[in-house]
């Protein structure tokens, strides 16, 4: 492994995204529209011309990434998932006691899915002519989907930022471009920080909303309980969802933005090359707070700016630390490649998530 | 002629180029100083369909590919094999004013009518369908959080107790409920109420049973085992899981943004199929009630105690959020008999 940064001084290529929310609300509003129409079956197509739009617009050292699925096969893999739904309802709707079977089935189908679905959304995914690949065997999708996570809940959440890092190493290690691997690396113990101060912030917020919320109580009491109600438990129930789940949302985001700017900083690229990532997770929080509460506003229509803009701060916050010029390094290293892209058509990869 | 950058074949190494076709539909791309980079006909040439102003690409058959921002250039260089490119049609819907002012009616319509008709129709059929067993499993759940946290055993004597069954089972021969069905159980505190849970139990507090009058509990039972009989409980939960698959659908994403969206108007949403399950449980209520020879008008009455219980002379008003119509609606209705 060759030191980063001897052989040349370190060229800052800052990532950058050029769409824009006016665009970007055509393209969502007639694809939503054709969905609708055609019950749900443009839908993949609508998928691929936002992805496509999102990556293409996505920009670092002179160029933009590129997106290729064809939707006839995100078609293919939603039915194929679609099935499995309908299969796993029906089959419990009638014998209950089959949930174990289906629990045993998705710890082997769950990693082949998710593989699958990364594969295909990475070799279809392209910068400078040339494919993405993501190369993990479902073995290792099995450790770092299933078994960690498992073993995360079980040791009551003590293992859970392991199992993070577990799910990051194979996410990005995985991922190949121009056959040469992506690598991140960085010490636990800074997992386990960012779960800590999440664990506290949520902790804060949460006694705060309690305080409030038995004094909301209190006053309830006196002027509410409304006449025979129908299952009033449920108006109870979402009170204490929401008192628990409304702190997790506000911090999701800053845990969310924390993860990935350790995750992409600790990234090497064929050992030469870094990724840096300083996003501020408290404007990050800021910005998807008041993107919802301008959503909500504008009866949704705000959506396509909202994500817009999120991926345009991402974006500004995200460098690429070459070692040298990165223009004559791609020219050299990524001369003649095998027809990697030919393969790509005969393997049987599909998109099954939304 | 239009101006872009040549990959070669499988590479990432480019340089800057020129692309034009001539009369017998032959690609043709040259370099800066006019030398030729590669020639392939047409119709072996993938081209990227246009999106917003992205680069637009002609791909090769080697694995060469033409990239260029001249996007209206592309067009017309291929304008006279136009049928080759797939999905130009999405991209001039999605510039065109008039296409999203469609669009955004259309969507808007769909939404809203999904929304109005398509998940309370949708709930109602899955309620319908749901096995007792599971509804047996929701009850038991609630009533468990319920007897821990919220409500006492009762106080009222057990000959009491005997007289409010007797009507209890009056009001359910009407055919508000089978009387396998719905039970009656007896709990204190909670104030002046009474509720159903979806497997049939309906839970009676001790206050409303000394605040009512034999006529109006049979009021309050058949309004009760309409809720029983309706699945309205088991709608609710139903509709609890549509709204939010509503707004994946629509975003096409499950981020935080679309979670942290989903629970205001998923709340709105929510108390506005509610009221309307109240107003179609006081409207059964007054049915069983006229079986029964009840004047429904006595309900009112009983309401609007309630009212006063709890407000004191001003009225309680009703709420945006709140999970019932307002007392003057529901009294209204039952005056006026409809
Ligand atoms: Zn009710």
């Amino acid at each position: 492994m060759s030191q980063a940064g001897t052989a040349a001084a370190p060229t800052l290529y800052p990532f950058e995204f050029r769409g824009t929310g006016s665009a970007y609300f055509g393209i969502w509003i007639v694809n939503l529209a054709l969905t609708i129409v055609t019950v749900g079956i443009f839908s993949a197509w609508a998928k691929v011309r936002t992805r496509r739009y999102f990556n293409g617009s996505t920009w670092v050292a002179g160029h933009a990434f590129d997106y290729h699925a064809s939707g006839y096969r995100i078609l293919i893999g939603r039915a194929i998932a679609l099935a499995l739904l309908l299969a796993y309802t029906l089959s419990t709707h009638f014998h209950p006691a089959i949930k174990v079977l289906w629990y045993l089935a998705g710890a082997w189908l769950l990693p082949w899915l998710a593989n699958s679905s990364i594969r295909f959304n990475a070799r279809n995914t392209s910068y400078r002519n040339l494919r993405f690949n993501f190369t993990a065997t479902d073995t290792e999708a099995f450790m770092a989907i299933v078994l960690w996570p498992f073993l995360g809940l079980i040791t009551a959440l003590i293992l859970w930022p392991f199992a993070q890092r577990q799910k990051d190493y194979f996410y990005i290690n995985n991922h190949t471009f121009g056959g040469r691997y992506f690598e991140t690396k960085f010490p636990t113990w800074r997992m386990y920080a960012i779960f800590a101060i999440g664990l506290g912030v949520y902790g804060f917020i949460l006694a705060v909303l309690l305080g409030l919320g038995f004094a909301a109580m209190a006053v309830l009491q006196q002027s509410h309980g409304t006449p025979f109600a129908n299952v009033p438990p449920a108006a109870v129930g979402y009170i204490v969802i929401a008192m628990f789940y409304l702190p997790f949302l506000l911090i999701a985001p800053a845990i969310h933005t924390m993860i990935v700017n350790l995750t992409a900083s600790g990234t090497l690229f064929d050992d030469k090359h870094r990724l840096e990532s300083k996003m501020d997770p408290l404007k990050v929080t800021g910005i998807v707070i008041s993107n919802v509460a301008l959503c909500l506003v504008t009866l949704g229509f705000y959506y396509p700016w909202a994500k817009v803009r999120l991926a345009r701060y991402q974006m500004s916050k995200l460098t690429l630390v070459a070692s040298g010029d990165v223009d004559s390094y791609v020219s050299e290293v990524f001369d003649s490649q095998s027809a990697v892209g030919e393969e790509i058509g005969s393997v049987f990869s599909f998109d099954f998530g939304l | 002629m239009i101006v872009g950058r040549y990959f070669f074949a499988n590479s990432a190494r480019f340089v800057p180029a020129r692309a034009s076709v001539d009369d017998k539909r032959i690609l043709k791309i040259t370099g800066e100083d006019g030398g030729s980079l590669a020639e392939a006909p047409l119709r072996q040439v993938k081209i990227t369909p246009r999106l917003a102003d992205l680069p637009r690409k002609l791909m090769l058959p080697d694995g060469a590919c033409f990239e260029t921002l001249d996007n209206d250039g592309v067009d017309e260089l291929i304008g006279i094999a136009r049928h080759l490119v797939s999905g130009g049609w999405m991209d001039r819907l999605e510039r065109s004013w008039r296409a999203i002012v469609v669009s955004i009616i259309l969507a808007s319509a769909a939404v809203g009518a999904f929304v109005v008709w398509g998940i309370p129709a949708l709930a109602f059929q899955l309620a319908m369908k749901t096995p007792d067993w599971m509804a047996a499993a929701v009850s038991d759940q609630t009533m468990t959080v319920l007897d821990s946290h919220y409500i006492q055993a009762t106080e009222i004597s057990e000959a009491d107790q005997a007289k409010a069954m007797r009507i209890f089972e009056q009001v359910a021969k009407t055919g508000a409920c089978a009387p396998h069905v719905c039970r009656l159980l007896f709990r204190s505190r909670l104030g002046a109420n009474a509720f159903a849970l979806p497997d049939g139990r309906i839970v009676m507090t001790d206050a409303m049973w000394q605040m009512a009058k034999p006529e109006e509990l049979a009021g309050v039972f058949a309004h009760e085992m309409a809720h029983v009989r309706l699945a309205h409980g088991l709608q609710r939960v139903y509709e609890a899981s549509l709204v939010p698959a509503l707004i994946v659908v629509v975003t096409g994403d499950i981020s935080q943004i679309g979670q942290m969206a989903v629970i205001l108007p998923g709340v709105l949403v929510q108390s506005a199929y509610s009221r309307e399950f109240e107003t179609e449980a006081d409207r059964s209520a007054l049915t069983t009630l006229r079986k029964l020879g009840i004047n429904p008008a006595v309900m009112a009455g009983l309401l609007e105690r309630m009212d006063r219980e709890r407000c004191g002379d001003r009225p309680c008003g009703g709420s945006w959020l709140g999970d019932h119509p307002d007392t003057a609606f529901r009294a209204a209705l039952y005056r006026s008999g409809r």
